[in-house]
């Protein structure tokens, strides 16, 4: 495992001179040959975060290895890692040609070599045949791919994205997430990406690690992410969630919305207030009597995938619910629920706690 | 309608053009082909290349070019400086309200800082080098020009570096260049076009400065402009005043085509 990590940060934090806080106290591994996302809001850290590891700005606290090596006072221009930019940086005077090949004159390459690496990296990326175009004269598209050309040419261990799909249009934005993914598969290297956008996230990523104020909130595939949110703030940023105050009356029954249900959930005590998160697709509508829970549709939304509907039930718990069923705004109606849909959140849990709890399920036999 | 609305507001444009550019250069060029008693002669422009005048011409050529070099190693750090500066709107102003100030003004207080008498000399009798004859020398002439045309240089380069997106150079970084081949390879060729416009505006005056070099440096140094203005007002042979002037300003073109910006998108 700890072969693997090709980044680590321990306990890293990031603290401005007028003592605003952007990172607190982050510890993760990044291991080799995988697709992170770093998600979350904006000025959350994640690209703090990102500019830590490529060395454009320096931890105020903490250690940053690279490969096992400290590499906390590596200037930017001696670590292993490229970056594509936000807004793809690439240099107004150079041709596409000679963008990519940036890096490696640097390096002091052979001509040869040069031309054959950014042929290579070009035809890499479907860009064969546009060498000598101006910069100016490629669409966002386009330069989105010179700016992946010109880091992967470089061969690099990590290349890090800085939300690079952010000025595309969404068409665009689509396509790129398949070839990006694409792309990491067939080169093998490490990418780091960072974004606001979950679907993005859930789509792309081997392991997301969700980031709020400064803080790692959850790291975990997006699917562990998506059906197991930790905390309030994970299940409202990915995804869209109905959370409710509920409690815990047992192992595998849960009290909300004044009724009991069957749930998955154990190791919690007995009666502990919690949050109970059921996601708007996992929510059924019926009649008012077969319904587990009842409630009053507030409004309705055609989304074209599925209608949209905001309901309420007794307790003035607002249900959103996601249905290709239709239902009239005013009727009252039921909504049925399997106890796999139900997600029970322990208040104030954190990661290591919550993975502790995982585990004891594991150890009891519970199948997860 | 549209049409004769544009033609009144271009009125304004010809006039100045036409009386104040396009007239005296007409008169300056018809004037040069006149010797001393009015006889129409070539004679100005043979002379223009004697010994004397190509001294002349070499020793114009060759302040101008030491002023535009000095505030050019001057002003490009000074620029660089501003735009990385938390009060770059200040230090901005701090650099440009000196050329509010009428120049032989600031030629006057030069005069007295570097006379015998001088703050200069006083200073360096206090550290003990002793006084020292530093008005009428090259030293001061270069010294106060580079004074008068820092912000022309300055200005155009501040306004280049401001303009450069700084993650260019993060970009470079990233690549692997060291902070000084970011500069060649990515800062300057980026900011080329400031660096064009600030030699045009320092290197095209300092060729025909002529009130500097009479007063700083008691004219001990002959530029174009002395020779010009000793021609019209002194010897009265405006024929070769203007042949000196045609020169100059079929250098002035030269040099604005040499170093003319091409359109670059700086973004």
């Amino acid at each position: 495992m700890a072969e693997e990590a090709i980044i680590r940060f321990d306990q890293v934090t990031k603290q401005y001179d007028d003592d605003t806080i952007v990172l607190n106290n982050v510890s993760f591994e990044i291991e080799r040959g995988k697709f992170y996302t770093l998600l979350g809001p904006s000025g959350c850290g994640k690209t703090t975060i990102l500019r830590l590891i490529a060395g454009f700005t320096e931890a105020s606290k903490g250690d940053i290895y690279f490969n096992g090596k400290r590499m906390n006072n590596v200037p930017a221009n001696e670590r292993q890692v490229n970056t594509v930019f936000q807004d793809y940086a690439l240099f107004p005077h150079l041709n596409v040609y000679e963008n990519v090949a940036f890096g490696l004159r640097i390096k002091k390459m052979k001509k040869a070599e040069i031309d054959r690496r950014v042929n290579e990296a070009l035809r890499f990326v479907n860009l064969s045949g546009y060498e000598s175009r101006e910069i100016t004269e490629m669409s966002g598209g386009q330069r989105q791919r010179v700016a992946i050309a010109r880091a992967i040419v470089n061969e690099p261990e990590v290349i890090l994205l800085d939300e690079p799909l952010s000025a595309l249009d969404l068409k665009l934005r689509t396509e790129m997430q398949y070839e990006l993914r694409d792309l990491q598969k067939r080169l093998g290297i490490t990418f780091i990406f960072v974004t606001h956008d979950q679907e993005e996230a859930l789509a792309m990523s081997d392991e997301i690690f969700v980031i709020n104020e400064g803080r790692i909130q959850q790291s975990g595939t997006p699917t562990d992410i998506y059906d197991e949110p930790i905390n309030r703030f994970v299940a409202d940023f990915i995804g869209e969630s109905n959370i409710v105050p509920g409690k815990m009356i047992r192992d595998f029954e849960v009290e909300f919305a004044g009724k009991r249900f069957e749930c998955v959930d154990q190791g919690l005590n007995q009666n502990e207030p919690v949050e109970v998160v059921i996601r708007p697709e996992d929510l059924e509508i019926t009649t008012w009597s077969e319904g587990k829970i009842q409630v009053k549709v507030a409004s309705q939304l055609f989304r074209g995938v599925h209608y949209e509907m905001l309901c309420y039930d007794e307790s003035k718990n607002e249900w959103l619910v996601h249905s290709t069923k239709k239902a009239t705004v005013g009727d009252e109606i039921g909504l049925n629920f399997g106890p796999e849909a139900i997600h029970v959140m322990r208040l104030g849990e954190t990661e290591e706690e919550f993975d502790k709890r995982l585990e004891a399920y594991q150890g009891a036999g519970y199948g997860k | 309608m549209e049409n004769r609305a544009r033609k009144l507001y271009l009125i304004p444009y010809v006039l100045w053009i036409g009386l104040f550019v396009v007239t005296p250069i007409l008169l300056v060029v018809y004037y040069s082909f006149f010797d001393l008693n009015g006889n129409f002669t070539v004679a100005n422009y043979e002379k223009l290349f004697t010994p004397v005048y190509i001294k002349m011409i070499l020793s114009s050529f060759w302040y101008a070019f030491l002023i535009t070099a000095f505030c050019l190693l001057i002003a490009y750090p000074a620029a660089y400086f501003i735009t990385k500066s938390k009060y770059k709107q200040l230090l901005l102003l701090l650099i440009i309200l000196p050329s509010w100030i009428n120049l032989l003004l600031k030629a006057y207080a030069f005069l007295g800082i570097f006379s015998t008498y001088g703050a200069a000399n006083s200073f360096l009798e206090a550290v003990g080098i002793g006084t020292r004859q530093i008005l009428f020398t090259d030293f001061s002439f270069v010294f106060v020009a580079v004074y008068i045309f820092i912000p022309f240089m300055l200005l155009p380069i501040f306004n280049a570096l401001d303009k450069l997106n700084p993650t260019l150079i993060d970009a470079s970084r990233d690549l692997g260049a060291s902070a000084w081949i970011t500069f060649q390879k990515v800062v300057f060729p980026l900011t080329i076009d400031g660096v064009k416009s600030g030699v045009q505006a320092v290197f095209i005056p300092a060729l025909s400065l002529f009130m500097i070099t009479r007063l700083i440096a008691g004219n001990r140094v002959i530029t174009l402009g002395t020779a010009i203005e000793q021609h019209f007002l002194i010897t009265q042979d405006w024929g070769m005043g203007s042949a000196i002037a045609v020169f100059l300003i079929i250098t002035m073109v030269v040099i604005m085509v040499v170093t003319g910006t091409r359109k670059r998108g700086v973004q």
